[in-house]
């Protein structure tokens, strides 16, 4: 289990900042950044801009992302602003909208 | 797993905190927390808001008010600088605590910020007024003090007043002493 969890139901307004996996499954807004993994989870509502070494998004993200390794877009899940990211996958059945930078 | 919500020990969270679940919170956050299921503050936890909950765990940091619609339990180890607010209240020893107490029913959540702002009122209307009034004292004391002084000291210099009665015993001890070793020599 995730050293930090935001649970169904629970809603962060502001700057959320970590140095362990984060794992979102409620709603967060404004940012989050974390020196590592991060998994938003079917559900979830993140509406920030994200920095993390890996995200994995299963839920809705509204906002720029910025990995320093992977971003995976699940399916079902729904990514809307620019990646930024060394790998990044987009499984059949997710919704994407924006530009993506593999650094390349 | 989703349901109970864990703000980890690396993990800082400057804004608010709000939901409907419990939430366990060991890491920092600045800003405000206010959870309607049971809201722990673990050791390594540190709080600069105020914290609202049906029922609050301190066992870590807070600057600020708790308030909750149960019960408020400082566990050892707790540090509290606010105020808190609940029908029940539990302070374990090695708990520390700065802050009002009030189990008035009906008087948390919404009863204890007002009394919170009348706390901060009362502390910031006093503190100007108690300087001048504890800066009048200190020169008093210190007079006081040395009048303190002289009046204790005098048993050797102020004879002619109070004095004398202690100087006369301890002249009285002695000289007996002396009297009785002369005597007997």
């Amino acid at each position: 289990m995730a050293a930090t969890v935001i649970g169904h139901g629970i809603t962060i307004e502001g700057e959320v900042t970590s140095d362990e996996e984060v794992l979102v499954a409620g709603t967060v807004r404004g940012k989050l950044n974390v020196d590592g993994p991060v998994t938003i989870e079917a559900g979830a509502v993140v509406e920030a801009d994200v920095g993390a070494t890996s995200l994995s998004v299963g839920g809705t993200v509204t906002g720029n992302v910025n990995a320093s390794d992977r971003v995976d877009l699940l399916a079902g899940g729904r990514l809307i602003g620019d990646v930024k990211a060394a790998r990044l996958t987009i499984a059949d059945g997710a919704s994407f909208k924006g530009n993506v930078d593999m650094d390349v | 797993m989703a349901n109970v919500s864990t703000i980890g020990r690396g993990t800082v969270v400057r804004g608010s905190v709000r939901g409907d679940g419990d939430l366990d919170i060991q890491g920092r956050v600045e800003g405000s927390v206010v959870v309607e299921g049971e809201l722990t503050i673990g050791e390594s936890a540190l709080i600069k808001s105020d914290v609202s909950a049906r029922r609050v765990v301190v066992r870590g940091a807070v600057a600020g008010n708790v308030s909750a619609d149960e019960s408020v339990v400082l566990e050892s180890g707790a540090r509290v600088v606010g105020d808190l607010g609940a029908p029940q209240i539990g302070i374990r020893p090695g708990a520390l605590l700065r802050g009002n107490v009030s189990t008035q029913v009906g008087g948390q959540g919404a009863g204890a910020r007002p009394r919170a702002a009348a706390a901060t009122a009362r502390a910031a209307r006093p503190k100007p007024v108690e300087r001048p009034v504890a800066a009048a004292p200190k020169p008093a004391a210190k007079t006081d003090g040395l009048a303190a002084k002289t009046a204790n000291g005098p048993r050797v210099e102020g004879n002619a007043r109070k004095p004398p009665p202690p100087v006369v015993p301890s002249l009285k001890r002695g000289a007996k002493g002396a009297l009785k070793r002369k005597g007997a020599r």
